[in-house]
């Protein structure tokens, strides 16, 4: 769903917001953006729905609240912009959408260019183990053997060399090897982030480089015109948040949240970066600036400011995780101000470290963008996640209450995260199925930066008449920073009254008797009977 | 005979100035209706966006009748209020298929209402929801709901759908416009 809303200047008022009932998809702030696409004043709402991830995926443009044109993206899209790429007119801008190594390029809504990463240099051993396998003088044991090696050791494999140690089967790694062995071995990098810098005219129509952040830890500058690579800047880790000002024949800032936590500032002539670094206590989650002011949100729940040289001037703690984040900026008015969004279905606009507004909304943001939008400025864009839609089309075919009740026990899942700042944690749970059997998952995060969790247990306490645990007590290997481990379960409702209770669950460290987080999941009621009253029925229908 | 002549005479009030302020979002169709309004060999083939406002007289043998085409953009709207104090009837003209938008018209009708310039006065309104060929428009009982034109106090006002392109519903709207500032008029004297 997308709700818009307005902001009106006075008293820091926004209008009430227009809920559009139809509009079903999934985005992130990073690809939606507004322009003026058909250079008719009418400015248009471009997404790149993310649709369930693995399928689905579009570029969607809207005129007002009507979608306009569709083109399908076969691949993850991790952003969208808008750019001038000529001087002809009508002045209309050329979309940008990023997805897997590519960049697609659309003029006038129309596939116009694919731009792809310049290929990576591929380990001179594993390009020699994969010609050995091609001139018959390996076999695959070898090369699967001196692979895993050279994984073990740290070096970054090419994408076959990763697909082919994944493979389980001995026939199967043969015929992957067979196919593969004479095609020459690439190794390709996928984009992570996309922005635009104007060339050499600061004109709001002025001709606008691409700036691309790769998983291969690289910045590059595109040519507007040509899309050849004018510049690249290598970063010590992978760049997740870009935030560009400038003119990249004149002077130019690229600053950038790492995902090792760390914010790089770039500038023109730099190649390598490790000076002027900020370093945040945990992952970012959004970066935005404000003049030369940084702002940038964390995963422990907190939205910092720094100067443009690094110094730390606040933070604000947040009563929830925030999703994501955006500038306001009303010339109108002369309204600045940093737009969060949470898990807690609020989003908090603040003017400073001054929280001056809260939006409530039906769901969680997953998308913010402010700007002009049809013929109106300050035009507040905000899409919710829409979970429902997959989970629909997998249980199109049970009834439709089943399948409300399945989404209403999505939607009781909590969020919490540990206070104690020596177990930066975070917990998710989430109850799926439609009972009498439910799966329930544990989703642990660890939200420090470099600090492993060891020894923690999951738990839960329940009521033991109405539910039976396949798994009560479940013993959590170690928790590597950032990444999400899910644990799960099985959980039998043994009541055919249809009732539901809460369930608790508690991170433990072991030996130690308070926990560390605690949680409340309420369990959906069953909808179906006991399986073992169904199997009588059927029976008794033969 | 135009229709603005034909209210002028309606109006039948000698030597009077009647000035009618025309406002509403920017693309709600404002001019379009001014110039439809028009007789035929006056009418304009091209109707742009207007930047300001424009003013537009129409006169008989005993009034003269002035319309105030305000311009709707955002950064315009602001022009409006200064028309306020000499005017004897609004028109608010809304694009009654820009449902993303009636939140904001629905704002800026309640920022004129409430200014002190129109609050207390007995100031007819009319209101076109106009653009009623297209497919998407809403009707106007659903969008006199939506703009909770009910609430409005101590003012005579009007609703009727209108075409600006064709013209179809404009004399509806300122046969009733004209009554109003007619009776108004009187009162006054
Ligand atoms: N289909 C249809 N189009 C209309 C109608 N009335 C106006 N339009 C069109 O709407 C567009 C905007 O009309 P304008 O008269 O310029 O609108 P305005 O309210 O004066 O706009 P600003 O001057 O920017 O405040 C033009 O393209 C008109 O042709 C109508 O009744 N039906
Ligand atoms: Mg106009």
């Amino acid at each position: 769903m997308i709700v818009f809303s307005w902001y009106r200047g006075s008293n820091e008022k926004w209008l009430d917001a227009y809920k559009d009932p139809v509009a079903s998809l999934y985005t992130l702030t990073q690809c939606i953006t507004l322009s003026d696409v058909q250079a008719d004043g009418d400015w248009k709402l471009i997404i790149a729905d993310l649709g369930t991830g693995t399928f689905d995926m579009k570029l969607k443009v809207y005129k007002g609240t009507n979608l306009m044109s569709e083109n399908t993206i076969i691949d993850l899209p991790t952003g969208v912009e808008t750019f001038y790429m000529d001087t002809h007119e009508p002045r209309t801008p050329a979309i940008a959408v990023a997805s897997g190594p590519y960049i697609y390029v659309y003029k006038n809504l129309r596939p116009y260019f694919k731009f792809t990463l310049p290929t990576l240099e591929v380990n001179p051993v594993e390009a020699d183990l994969w010609n050995q396998v091609k001139e018959e003088k390996i076999n695959i044991f070898v090369l699967r053997e001196m692979l895993e090696g050279m994984r073990a050791e740290g070096t970054v494999l090419t994408v076959r060399s990763l697909r082919f140690l994944q493979l389980q089967d001995i026939t199967d790694c043969e015929a992957f090897a067979n196919l593969y062995r004479f095609t020459p071995l690439r190794r390709q990098t996928v984009i992570t982030s996309l922005a635009t810098l104007k060339k050499s005219h600061a004109d709001e129509d002025a001709i606008s480089c691409l700036v691309l952040g790769t998983e291969s830890k690289s910045v590059y500058v595109l040519d507007p015109e040509a899309f050849t690579v004018l510049t690249t800047m290598e970063l010590p880790s992978v760049p997740v948040f870009l935030s560009v000002t400038g003119l990249f024949d004149v002077e130019y800032r690229i600053v950038v949240a790492c995902r090792n936590g760390c914010i790089y500032t770039l500038k023109r002539g730099t190649t390598v970066t490790t000076k002027n670094c900020i370093e945040l206590n945990s992952q970012p989650v959004g970066l935005q600036r404000i003049n030369k002011t940084i702002y940038v949100g964390t995963m422990d729940e907190a939205l910092h400011c720094y100067t443009s040289k690094g110094k730390k001037l606040w933070t604000v703690k947040l009563p929830a995780s925030m999703t994501t984040m955006e500038i306001i900026d009303y010339k109108p008015k002369g309204f600045k101000a940093v737009i969060v969004a949470l898990s807690n279905c609020n989003v908090h606009i603040y003017k400073e470290k001054y929280l001056v507004n809260i939006i409530k909304t039906d769901d969680v943001v997953t998308g913010l963008k402010f700007g002009r939008f049809g013929r109106e400025d300050g035009t507040l864009i905000m899409t919710l996640r829409a979970m429902h839609r997959t989970f629909q089309r997998d249980l199109y075919l049970l009834r439709l209450n089943t399948a409300r009740e399945y989404v209403k026990s999505l939607e009781n899942r909590m969020n919490p995260i540990s206070s104690d700042p020596q177990e930066p944690l975070k917990l998710n749970a989430t109850v799926q199925g439609i009972g009498p059997m439910f799966k329930l998952t544990v989703n642990l995060q660890n939200t420090s930066l470099s600090n492993p969790s060891t020894n923690l247990l999951i738990t839960f306490q329940y009521d033991d008449k109405l539910y039976a645990f396949k798994n009560s007590f479940i013993e959590v290997p170690m928790l590597v920073p950032g990444l999400n481990y899910a644990f799960e379960t099985y959980v039998e409702c043994q009541s055919d009254k249809g009732i539901s209770d809460n369930v608790k669950v508690y991170i433990l460290r072991q030996g130690k008797s308070i926990p560390i987080i605690t949680g409340i999941i309420s369990m959906p009621c069953t909808d179906v009977e006991p399986i073992a009253n169904v199997k009588k029925k059927n029976q008794d229908d033969f | 005979m135009g229709l603005f002549s034909k209210l002028a005479s309606l109006l039948g009030i000698k030597k009077k100035e009647a000035n009618v302020l025309f406002v509403g979002l920017d693309n709600s169709g404002k001019t379009t209706i001014i110039n439809k309004l028009k007789p035929e060999d006056a009418q304009q083939h091209d109707v742009v966006p207007t930047v300001g406002f424009t003013v537009e007289k129409f006169k008989n043998k005993s009034l003269s009748f002035t319309a105030f085409d305000m311009s709707g953009q955002g950064r315009y709207r602001n022009l409006w209020e200064h028309y306020f104090k000499e005017c004897h009837g609004i028109v608010f003209v809304i694009d009654s298929t820009d449902k993303l938008r009636f939140a904001v018209a629905k704002e800026e009708l309640s920022m004129l209402l409430d200014h002190n310039e129109i609050k207390r006065k007995r100031i007819p309104i009319l209101f076109f929801a106009n653009k009623m060929d297209l497919r998407d428009s809403v009707s106007s009982v659903k969008l006199s709901s939506m703009l909770k034109l009910e609430d409005i106090e101590n003012k005579p006002w009007h609703i009727c759908s209108s075409n600006g392109l064709t013209g179809e519903g404009l004399s509806e709207g300122t046969e009733w416009l004209s009554r109003e500032m007619e009776s108004a008029i009187k009162q006054q004297n």
